[in-house]
């Protein structure tokens, strides 16, 4: 099956071929640690994310966004409860689950089209099959004319996009994505954000991106899961009711302020809370 | 650059700018470094014919050189050069190997390295050239203790850099592989061993320099030719020309090896 999907490269037929899957989040709690310094970084988390749906979890840093972004990875183990896709409970990492991460981790080793051959070479396919797919993408985030590069002499950004066509030469059902732009300058970050949203609507997949910055995640979300520290919860969560496609002009639409502002005072009640919390843990 | 008094002090500045550029320039440097071994070597001759020194024990260069050419006509040069190459070829090569192998593993895996990695600790600081003795009584005076005496040197600086190596390979890029469906049988090929590359042929050049030293002491043992018991013949004929020319050989010898190895390096990790 693996073999079929990625071979016939749906990203690039042009219509939504909806081949995004559901996410189900049941009571997951993280523990690190065992005895007197162990350390609750996620507290009984519970979400449903929809086929084709964009999350955006948002959040103080540390307040364990990024760790359970990687349960459904499967790069990091639910202490208890599941994270379950298409109904399977996930017990390890999958191709189906593509990941971008806040560095790009390219392998330097390999050229920017041998980076983005990988994942369909563990895959199966033969090196002149994951040549093509590997075009097919780079073409895909505008970068075909760099397949021969050493992925250190492309910027921050470009290397960050070969990530992107990387995760998606699995053609994989859900694509996470953990601050993915954190590293960019903000002119880059919003051309960025744009191409996401364009590949997205594109390939029909779903996202779930983790981020700490409001205003990306409104821009980018169907909906938004706002996280608390210490020990990290879901306190709110926020439909972001704006049509699409959306232009960064939204930014100054009176909804996107809304919701903004919403946000803001959540965070900084949930900020603030977990402050105090922990100055009494020290006092 | 532009007020009068600069413009005024700026008169005189070409001439000691010039006097400074000189010694900076580009040409005069050029000059230092293709004068520097005919100095050297004129200095030498100078030294050695002025009589401030016994010239038997300290002959010119042109006596090593007319020995160098006597080593050579003899036809034993040849000889002595394959010997030693070749023990210094095939000594690096099983230590090598070994070495990045079990380096490999020991970084990989906990229980492999619980269970050798005291024992090579333990191992590693004996310096090769004290086994000399004991391997005289267990190989002869043979190949094989000659090989062993070299693959004693490389293997564990391959070893710990092989092993540091695997360990200290980018974790953002494992679990880079890890999502993108890597198996858990191909990452050593596919992540490992790249990455901890860099780390293994810094080893491997450190060790390039190891497999000379550690020749000269198996060859010291006793042997039958080679560059270093050439040395040692020498002394004993009193052949001082021989002896200066045997060093020579190794220093030429050694140091284009590692030549050769950079080099090699720098094609096989270019990414580094």
């Amino acid at each position: 099956m693996m073999k079929d999907t990625a071979h016939n490269t749906p990203a690039l037929a042009g219509e939504t071929p909806a081949r995004g899957a559901g996410i189900s989040v049941d009571n997951v709690s993280i523990l690190f640690g065992a005895g007197e310094n162990a350390f609750l970084a996620v507290d009984r988390v519970s979400t449903e994310i929809a086929v084709g749906e964009f999350v955006c979890i948002v959040g103080p840093s540390g307040c364990g966004k990024s760790t359970l972004l990687n349960a459904i990875a499967g790069l990091e183990h639910a202490t208890s409860g599941a994270v379950r896709v298409d109904g399977a409970v996930v017990t390890g990492p999958a191709a189906q689950r593509g990941m971008v991460f806040q560095q790009p981790a390219l392998f330097p080793w390999k050229s920017v089209r041998e980076n983005v051959a990988y994942g369909p070479r563990m895959a199966g396919l033969s090196n002149d099959e994951a040549r093509q797919v590997a075009d097919d993408l780079l073409e895909m985030v505008g970068l075909a004319a760099f397949g021969d590069k050493r992925p250190q002499t492309l910027s921050g950004g470009m290397q960050q996009r070969v990530a992107i066509a990387r995760a998606l030469a699995n053609t994989p059902s859900i694509l996470l994505m953990d601050e993915p732009f954190g590293a960019l300058d903000a002119q880059t970050r919003a051309m960025m954000q744009e191409n996401l949203l364009q590949i997205w609507h594109q390939v029909g997949i779903t996202v779930v991106f983790v981020t700490h910055d409001i205003d990306e995640a409104i821009f980018l979300a169907d909906r938004i899961l706002v996280m608390s520290a210490g020990p990290g919860r879901f306190v709110q969560e926020i439909t972001v009711d704006i049509e699409r496609p959306r232009l960064p002009e939204i930014a100054i639409d009176p909804r996107f302020v809304d919701i903004k502002r919403r946000s803001l005072e959540i965070i900084r009640r949930e900020s603030t809370r977990a402050f105090e919390q922990q100055l009494k843990a020290v006092l | 650059m532009s007020g009068p008094i600069e413009q005024a002090a700026g008169a005189e500045r070409p001439a000691a700018k010039r006097a400074a550029g000189f010694w900076q320039g580009e040409a005069v440097n050029r000059l230092a470094l293709a004068a520097s071994l005919p100095l050297f070597f004129g200095l030498w001759e100078i030294v050695s014919r002025s009589g401030v020194v016994n010239v038997i024990l300290f002959p010119p260069p042109s006596t090593v050189l007319g020995a160098l050419l006597d080593w050579l006509e003899s036809g034993q040069l040849l000889i002595d050069f394959g010997m030693s190459a070749s023990r210094v070829v095939v000594g690096f090569s099983v230590g090598a190997v070994l070495g990045a192998l079990v380096g490999i593993m020991t970084g990989r895996y906990r229980l492999l390295s619980s269970l050798l990695s005291p024992v090579f600790q333990l191992l590693r600081p004996i310096p090769p050239i004290a086994f000399v003795p004991i391997v005289i009584l267990w190989f002869g005076l043979g190949e094989t203790g000659k090989y062993f005496l070299v693959v004693w040197g490389v293997f564990f600086t391959v070893w710990i850099a092989a092993h540091l190596g695997v360990q200290r390979v980018d974790e953002k890029l494992i679990r880079a592989a890890r999502v993108l469906g890597t198996p858990e049988k191909r990452m050593l090929r596919e992540i490992l061993l790249p990455g901890a590359l860099p780390y293994i042929f810094v080893g491997l050049r450190t060790s390039v320099s190891i497999s000379f030293y550690t020749l000269v002491a198996a060859e010291l043992a006793g042997t039958f030719a080679g560059l270093a018991y050439r040395i040692d013949i020498a002394q004993q004929n009193l052949q001082m020309g021989q002896m200066m020319g045997g060093l020579v050989m190794l220093g030429v010898i050694s140091a284009a090896a590692d030549k050769l190895f950079a080099v090699f390096a720098e094609k096989a990790v270019w990414w580094s």
